[in-house]
């Protein structure tokens, strides 16, 4: 490609087009086609993605988006390929906890310059970039945010007449009070089986043991068995998860929590389209800040965000991630997924503010934080912590043995 | 075409019979094995280009050798294997025995048999994960009626028992796959072998033991050193349903590569690893043909 | 007299017996399956087990068929699947002929040789395989998974035929040698539709792994290229739920082209070995 791809030249390829329409098929080659990774899979997920495209299409015709969805567990599996063969797209959608691994595999192209040029940038508050930026440089353009919170089966504590618990110690109690094996009732739906390290990491922190302290990574062995000691007891000892827990993924606990099994379950923002589609907002279930533990009060702040792997089309590209900030896209993306805008001005929106299922959510943004992030967390987590955590909840590790792993394992990781 | 019937009454033609795969077979696999095994003594963790990725020798060898996740993974890669095959071979030859007697109604048993080796290791994993699953499982609600169970059973969260349920999940999958040969070598087997043995006064037993499985050898041969290599280096059932827990559980080689890999970013390490497979096999496969060939009469 | 035929009796009710039961174990799930596809969500993800549903929808089967664009994966599916057979058949049944009708100087090794190549784990082969496709230009084709496939497949079909060649009698072929035909007439002529059955059931095999492989898929392919339907199936594996109903409809769909191919097919086979020329 010879010709400077800058907007100018865009709109005047777009005019000439326009102007020419009689030219023969190579003319329209002008257009500047983009691909965009992700792994949205669910059908609001789809429906919300496709919004988001035809408005774009809309507004840039001169810009062709051709999305790739990637399944999520595989999607690093891709993108590693596609690095290291030099066949990378030209955008992706990025987790925050991804940024990490991808940043020091230079997966990705600095936008700092763009950013900070860009008009929406004031919509964003300045945490919220913090997720996507590395060594000073900015990564990506946010996306949506999902935020963690507690859903409660709102009926039975009303029944028990207990309130949503605000803390670790009455957290424990509301528990054993929801707890009845006769009616097959568990107080707590414990993520034991995938995904389940990412609350091993927030106990750990309430308890006072951060993975990331004043930037050295490790763990504080007491407090750390302390954390561990509760929140393996919630099953070992206190038998308030049911005894599927060492297995029990994201769809476990869901369909634990909606089939009338567990009380209370830990997770975020992103669900409750899933979990209204099967209990009643507001009757059967509400939402509500996540406890505190002894420590701090940890509740996660996960963005995603949109950013470039590729800068052959920089300026498309860059025009097609910064259009998800568009009221229009912002706005469609929002009403097919219910998911938690990044934006600080579409927090404000009316359908956010006027649903108190959302209250928690928005209460969680003042004090909310960041998940921890350093090159191997992803994989220490996942392959060193919850195996060591799964081994105490089945009783072949003591809490002090699994932390010891740990820490080794930290000790490798760095 | 006279010249090619020609050309096969050359010398060479037993040779000139295995270009067309050998060509394809090394055109594709020969580099990427040669690039992986080589990678297994450099250094490759994508997520420090920092560390370079220079020649580091028997490095990972090293690391390998003193991590208990590799003993483990390596225990169980054994258990698995081994009771899978035994499971499914027996299975197999079960069926493949009852469908060559070709009673009546063969034909549509013999197909709903072979059904569940039609299915991908991914459907299968995920129905078989709905089957057992600890709230919606059909199996354990009908164990609850019979009354073996009192309540619902989370298979894959007992150490104890997840292995097994794996090992029967993979065992249902794969035993069409014996069933399907051993049917077709049993048909090659004349029939007047078994009319002698029968004026002989040879039971059932003896017949098995002395006329089929000898004359099913290479067939069984061929079938479990190629479906030991699926076992071994596939990890895909046990990603599905337990991803190696709980606790390590059921960590098994092939996964513990994938994960070194692809979650770890640590190619290096993961490519030791496929070499400490790969030699395991090779070592399998020729003690196994070295033993069925010394009972080659 | 008498004995002989209660005895053959007894067995076949040993018989109908065992494959009842095998079939029943092979059948319950998928049957399972099947019920969890025309079931309402309400009724798969439930308290109440819900055995035979009061109320059924085809729901499922529309949603996966009109999303992320199943008909062309199946597609695409079919001809990779075609491909990679008519590849191993050409391929795979001469190379087997040569290791079992023969006897020549490195045949054991060559042998050990095709089943070597397999051993190594796809996991790691993979982004070199990504490299190697890439840089032939046949990334993202249906010809270059087929490829692919073929190259772990071979080894598979290699040794197998090679186990049902050696089984057939060689004194056939003789005979056709004195008669005057050349090794190839002997192949083609006379062994080759003896082998038959196992042709067809070796045939078999490489068709199911390669209609159902879904890492190299993965990998090799995107959705506007040669992607599989497959990976279509696990992109509704989300991170958030998994919607039952569609997984199951998707895999019903899977499984009836290949129980009409080997219907089929398993007329050649069940016909047995023709009946003269072997047990003579």
């Amino acid at each position: 490609m010879r010709f400077t791809l800058d907007r100018r030249s865009l709109l005047q390829a777009g005019g000439t087009l326009l102007a020419a329409s009689a030219l023969p098929r190579a003319a329209f080659a002008e257009a500047a086609k983009i691909n965009y990774w992700h792994h949205f899979t669910s059908q609001t997920e789809f429906a919300g993605l496709d919004a988001v495209l035809k408005a774009f299409a809309a507004a840039h015709p001169e810009i062709v988006v051709t999305q790739e969805n990637i399944p999520n567990p595989e999607f690093m599996a891709k993108v590693t390929a596609a690095v290291v063969a030099n066949s990378r797209p030209d955008t992706s959608q990025i987790t925050a906890e991804r940024v990490a691994d991808l940043t020091a595999m230079e997966a990705l192209i600095d936008l700092s310059d763009r950013v900070e040029s860009w008009p929406g940038k004031a919509d964003y508050p300045a945490d919220r970039w913090k997720g996507i930026t590395h060594d000073g440089k900015i990564y990506g353009v946010p996306q949506f945010a999902f935020v963690d919170w507690m859903y409660y089966r709102k009926d039975w504590f009303d029944e028990a007449g207990l309130a949503a618990p605000k803390n670790y110690v009455e957290f424990l109690e509301a528990a054993k009070k929801l707890t009845d094996p006769a009616k097959g009732r568990f107080g707590f739906g414990m993520r034991g089986g995938a995904g389940g390290q990412k609350y091993i990491i927030d106990v750990l922190e309430a308890f006072g043991a951060p993975l990331v302290k004043d930037g050295n990574i490790g763990l504080d062995k007491q407090p750390a068995i302390e954390a561990i000691d509760y929140y393996a007891g919630l099953l070992t000892k206190e038998k308030v998860a049911p005894p599927s827990t060492p297995n029990d993924g994201f769809r476990q606990i869901i369909e634990g929590f909606t089939t009338g099994q567990t009380a209370m379950v830990w997770h975020h923002t992103g669900s409750i389209k899933d979990v209204s589609a099967k209990l009643k907002p507001g009757e059967q279930f509400a939402t509500a800040t996540m406890p505190a533990g002894p420590a701090a009060r940890i509740a996660r702040l996960a963005y995603a965000y949109n950013g470039l792997m590729k800068a052959d089309h920089a300026d498309a590209a860059w025009t097609w991630v910064s259009f998800w900030a568009e009221p229009t896209a912002a706005l469609a993306f929002l009403d097919a997924t219910g998911y938690f805008p990044a934006s600080a001005k579409l927090a404000k929106h009316e359908s956010i503010t006027g649903n108190p299922i959302y209250a928690p959510a928005g209460e969680t943004l003042g004090y909310g934080q960041l998940p921890p992030s350093f090159p191997g967390l992803a994989a220490w987590s996942e392959n060193v912590a919850l195996p060591a955590f799964q081994r105490v909840l089945i009783g072949q590790a003591t809490a002090e043995q699994a932390v010891d792993e740990m820490i080794a394992g930290l000790e490798q990781a760095k | 075409m006279a010249w090619l019937g020609d050309l096969s009454e050359t010398r060479y033609w037993m040779y000139l019979l295995l270009v067309p795969s050998l060509v394809l077979i090394l055109a594709v696999v020969l580099y990427p094995t040669i690039y992986g095994m080589q990678l297994s003594f450099r250094e490759m963790r994508l997520n420090r280009p920092a560390l370079g990725t220079g020649f580091v020798g028997l490095k990972h060898y090293l690391r390998l050798y003193a991590d208990p996740v590799f003993w483990t993974a390596l225990w169980n890669t054994a258990v698995w294997a081994t009771a899978a095959i035994v499971l499914e071979f027996l299975l197999g030859l079960v069926a493949a025995l009852a469908l060559n007697r070709n009673l009546p109604g063969t034909k549509i048993l013999g197909v709903l048999i072979l059904l569940p080796y039609f299915l991908p290791n991914v459907v299968a994993g995920h129905m078989w994960s709905l089957l057992l699953d600890p709230r919606l499982g059909v199996i354990n609600d009908i164990l609850v009626r019979i009354g073996i169970l009192e309540t619902y059973k989370a298979w894959f969260a007992d150490p104890a028992t997840a292995m097994a349920a794996a090992i029967l999940v993979e065992a249902w999958h794969g035993f069409p796959f014996f069933a399907l040969l051993l049917l077709a070598g049993l048909k090659g087997i004349p029939s007047d072998l078994y009319k002698a043995a029968d004026i002989d006064g040879a039971g059932w037993g003896a017949q098995l033991r002395l006329i089929t499985l000898p004359m099913l050898k290479t067939v069984i041969a061929a079938a479990v050193i190629l479906r030991v290599i699926g076992l071994v280096n596939s990890p895909d059932l046990l990603l599905i349903l337990t991803n190696g827990g709980p606790g390590r559980a059921t960590q098994v080689l092939s996964l513990y590569a994938f994960q070194a890999a692809y979650k770890d970013f640590n190619f290096g390490y993961a490519a030791a690893l496929s070499v400490v497979m790969f030699v395991l096999l090779m070592l399998f496969a020729s003690a196994y043909i070295r033993v069925a060939r010394v009972n080659k009469d | 007299m008498a004995t002989i035929a209660r005895s053959t009796r007894l067995w076949d009710i040993v018989t109908y017996a065992v494959l009842g039961l095998l079939a029943a174990f092979c059948l319950g799930p998928i049957a399972w399956t099947f019920l969890t596809s025309i079931k309402v969500d309400d009724d798969i993800v439930t308290k109440d087990m819900v055995y035979i549903p009061s109320r059924i929808t085809f729901d499922h089967y529309v949603k996966i068929w009109t999303q992320s664009d199943y008909p062309t994966l199946v597609l695409n599916s079919v001809a990779v699947t075609a491909m990679t057979v008519a590849i191993c058949l050409v391929a795979g049944t001469i190379a087997a002929y040569s290791f079992a009708r023969f006897n020549y100087p490195g045949r054991s090794q060559l042998m050990l040789g095709y089943l070597v190549v397999r051993m190594f784990p796809a996991v790691l082969m993979i982004i070199p395989l990504f490299i190697v496709m890439r840089s032939i230009d046949l990334l993202d084709t249906k010809i270059g998974l087929a490829l692919a496939y073929t190259s772990f497949l071979l080894p598979l079909f290699v040794w197998m035929m090679k186990g049902f060649f050696e089984a057939a009698p060689k004194e056939l072929e003789s005979a056709a040698r004195i008669d005057g035909s050349t090794r190839l007439g002997a192949m083609v002529r006379i062994v080759v539709p003896i082998a038959r059955n196992g042709l067809v059931a070796t045939g078999v095999f490489v068709a199911i792994a390669a209609w159902n492989e879904f890492l190299f898929a993965l990998m090799l392919t995107t959705s506007q290229g040669a992607r599989t339907w497959p990976v279509g199936l696990q992109l509704m594996v989300g991170e958030f739920q998994l919607p039952w109903g569609m997984l199951a409809a998707g895999g019903m769909i899977s499984i009836v082209p290949v129980v009409v191919v080997f219907a089929v097919v398993q007329r050649v086979m069940v016909a047995g070995i023709t009946a003269g020329a072997v047990k003579g």
